[in-house]
């Protein structure tokens, strides 16, 4: 690790956690959180209400202290940080309703001036397209434009990391897709380190260069969306009737070989065959509700924890998220179809 | 910690970019954008600009609020009509009670800008997430504390002024009849605010919500008016009742007024029969003393329990609690 914080892909990590843990009057919330996130990539904290997100982004946020374990942001420990730090920092949380006397730009403006090298303001309206409500009120813009507005005064002052919690949540498809065009901008043409949290699969699939999947205090699963995909397709389920007329189901990261092997045992035609690779929405859904039957489980239906990491090795050369029954229809409804035959 | 390494990497680079006055020119660039200026440093004064032109923002959104200044002006409006309606003297002299009443709620106003309004404005803020968003901002806490005693000290004059300016003009009302009672009114109404603003800033930051603190304030601060002489003379109570009143700053920032306010001839009405001057000036400085001490860590800690998760936690109680959504 040299001391060149400005080459890009990787030297030291702008977000860098090991073994963090969060307990709450003797509740553990965090159970040893590890992240690395790299300089100007976009990173998704994926996860349901309730499994820690919030926790582990306060804290690397400033706002929270850990109960153990070691946090670096931008070289420096957010529970200790001064204003240089901060001024490092941008942050757009969902429940700001902050300032809504004060004028669109008068606001960017005045907070343009707490930062040593601000961004334009009038630049930065056009920027998130509020331009048109310049001399508007705060509390006169609508639910979309004030979350803009609160991201142009999350990055007013040039932050190298900038956290977005929950950013889209109650937008309209449109409103949604201008503010990820924007987000995308941000990284990838301004070099901005973005730290998301969402529990929106789609919204972390279609933004973030790697994505965490953050379950009871734990990291199930990290990787780039496609890697995940593809770990998710690793495994799939071979299904087929017997002779006897009893249904099985087999979990396999071989199905051409499991079918190979059952045509040659029954030495002719299977009944019900069924080969289905999971996408990564069933892995996901199935990690937030088979939790309790599979925590810690081995064999079929075991989640993608970390351990799946190292299969996706060998299994690199499935094809990432292109199963037989890709796309339509969710997990929920497959759950319903896989309990209908055998009642 | 493994921290300091990079730390102390990037604090040299710091000193060059904070090398110039803070935030003079908002498109100025420095040599490297990954090291702002620190506190301490010349970029220490930038919180100082910040919070005074935050002041003169706030103060302008308040003249601009008809609702809220309606609210101010009419305190003095009705501390007016009440005053004009008061026709005799105050007992033993030929001073009328009308400048009494009127010395009593110029004290009470003051009163009420510390210990009303300062928690309410902080209460509102801290719900809506204004303090997070200056804890969430380099220098942004003292520019708030600054811009907070920008507003307050301008409001406390307005009022002041309005009330007394209007008061002679209109009703009759009393000023000061020397330099020296200038002066008193300066120190006395100086030393109020002191002795209010910090006890306010504590009451806002540990009551809940804009609407219980209202209610929660309101009355002791109705009942300490009555209580306080400020609106008659303080010997018509019980004595129990004045010794009670006499523990808190409404009492003595109403006599220093009078002192200031009021002819000489008016001791006669004082508990004392004399304005007490020292003991006003000892009672106020130690409720400030006393403020201090309780505002500055429990405002530390009202900023440093902010954080998203609390803020959406407060709006949602707030909203299932039927309060209209902020």
């Amino acid at each position: 690790m040299t001391s060149t914080p400005s080459s890009p892909a990787g030297a030291e990590p702008v977000v860098e956690t090991r073994g963090l843990r969060m307990a709450y009057g003797g509740t553990d919330v965090l159970h040893g959180v590890d992240l690395d996130i790299r300089r100007g990539e976009i990173f998704a904290l994926l996860g349901p209400n309730g499994a820690g997100k919030t926790t582990t982004v306060e804290i690397l946020e400033g706002f929270r202290q850990r109960s153990a374990g070691e946090v670096r942001v931008l070289g420096a420990d957010p529970a200790r940080a001064g204003d240089a730090w901060r001024a490092r920092v941008g942050l757009v949380l969902q429940s700001w309703r902050d300032h809504r006397r004060w004028q669109v730009a008068e606001l960017l403006t005045h907070f343009a001036a707490y930062y040593p090298d601000p961004r334009d303001p009038d630049e930065l309206l056009a920027v998130v397209g509020l331009t048109g409500q310049a001399r508007q009120r705060v509390d006169r813009l609508s639910g979309g434009q004030r979350r803009r507005l609160d991201v142009a005064l999350g990055i007013v002052g040039r932050p190298e990391l900038l956290f977005l919690d929950e950013p889209t949540t109650g937008f309209d498809p449109e409103a949604r897709r201008d503010f990820h065009d924007m987000v995308e901008h941000l990284a990838a043409e301004e070099g901005v380190t973005i730290l998301l949290t969402t529990h929106d699969l789609a919204e972390a699939e279609r933004l973030a260069d790697r994505i965490a999947m953050l379950v009871d205090g734990r990291i199930r699963a990290c990787g780039t969306p496609a890697e995940l995909a593809r770990r998710a397709a690793a495994q799939a389920e071979v299904r087929w009737t017997a002779p006897g007329g009893e249904r099985h189901r087999e979990r396999t990261g071989d199905p051409s070989r499991l079918v190979w092997e059952l045509h040659q045992a029954t030495g002719g035609p299977i009944a019900d065959l069924e080969v289905r690779r999971p996408t990564l929405e069933d892995t996901y859904l199935h990690m937030l509700h088979g939790r309790p039957a599979t925590d810690g489980a081995d064999g079929s239906g075991r989640p993608l924890g970390t351990d799946a990491a190292d299969e996706a090795g060998a299994a690199a050369g499935a094809d990432a998220g292109t199963g037989p029954d890709t796309g339509s229809g969710s997990g929920a409804e497959r759950a319903r179809a896989e309990r209908a035959p055998a009642a | 910690m493994t921290t300091t390494g990079t730390a102390a990497a990037t604090a040299g680079a710091t000193a060059e970019a904070a090398g110039e006055p803070g935030g003079t020119a908002p498109d100025r660039t420095p040599p490297d954008r990954t090291a702002p200026g620190r506190r301490g440093g010349p970029g220490g004064l930038r919180p100082w600009r910040a919070g005074l032109r935050r002041g003169v923002i706030e103060l302008r959104h308040l003249v601009q609020n008809r609702k809220e200044l309606t609210g101010h002006l009419s305190n003095i409006v009705v501390g007016l009509l009440v005053t004009s309606f008061i026709h005799d003297d105050v007992p033993g002299t030929h001073i009328p009670m009308a400048h009494l009443t009127l010395a009593g709620f110029a004290g009470y106003l003051l009163f009420q800008i510390g210990l009303l309004n300062l928690p309410q404005i902080l209460v509102t803020e801290r719900e809506e997430g204004t303090l997070l968003r200056l804890r969430a901002t380099p220098g942004g806490i003292p520019a708030y504390l600054i811009a907070k005693s920008l507003l307050i000290v301008v409001m406390a004059l307005g009022t002041l002024a309005l009330l007394l300016g209007a008061g002679a003009v209109l009703v009759d009302g009393p000023l000061p009849h020397s330099a020296g009672g200038w002066l008193t009114l300066l120190w006395v109404a100086a030393l109020g605010l002191l002795a209010v603003v910090p006890l306010g800033a504590a009451l806002g930051a540990v009551l809940p919500n804009p609407r219980e603190a209202l209610a929660l304030i309101m009355l002791p601060s109705m009942a300490l008016l009555i209580t306080s002489g400020a609106m008659f003379p303080l010997s018509r109570m019980p004595v129990l009742v004045q010794d009670i009143a006499s523990v808190f700053p409404l009492r003595w920032i109403a006599q220093g007024l009078r002192s200031a306010l009021l002819p000489d001839a008016a001791r006669a009405a004082e508990t004392a029969g004399s304005w007490q001057l020292p003991t006003v000036a000892l009672v106020l400085a130690a409720w400030a003393v006393l403020g201090f001490l309780l505002a500055i860590p429990l405002l530390r800690r009202a900023t440093r329990r902010e954080s998203g998760s609390r803020l959406s936690a407060r709006q949602t109680r707030a909203r299932a609690n039927g309060a209209p959504a902020l």
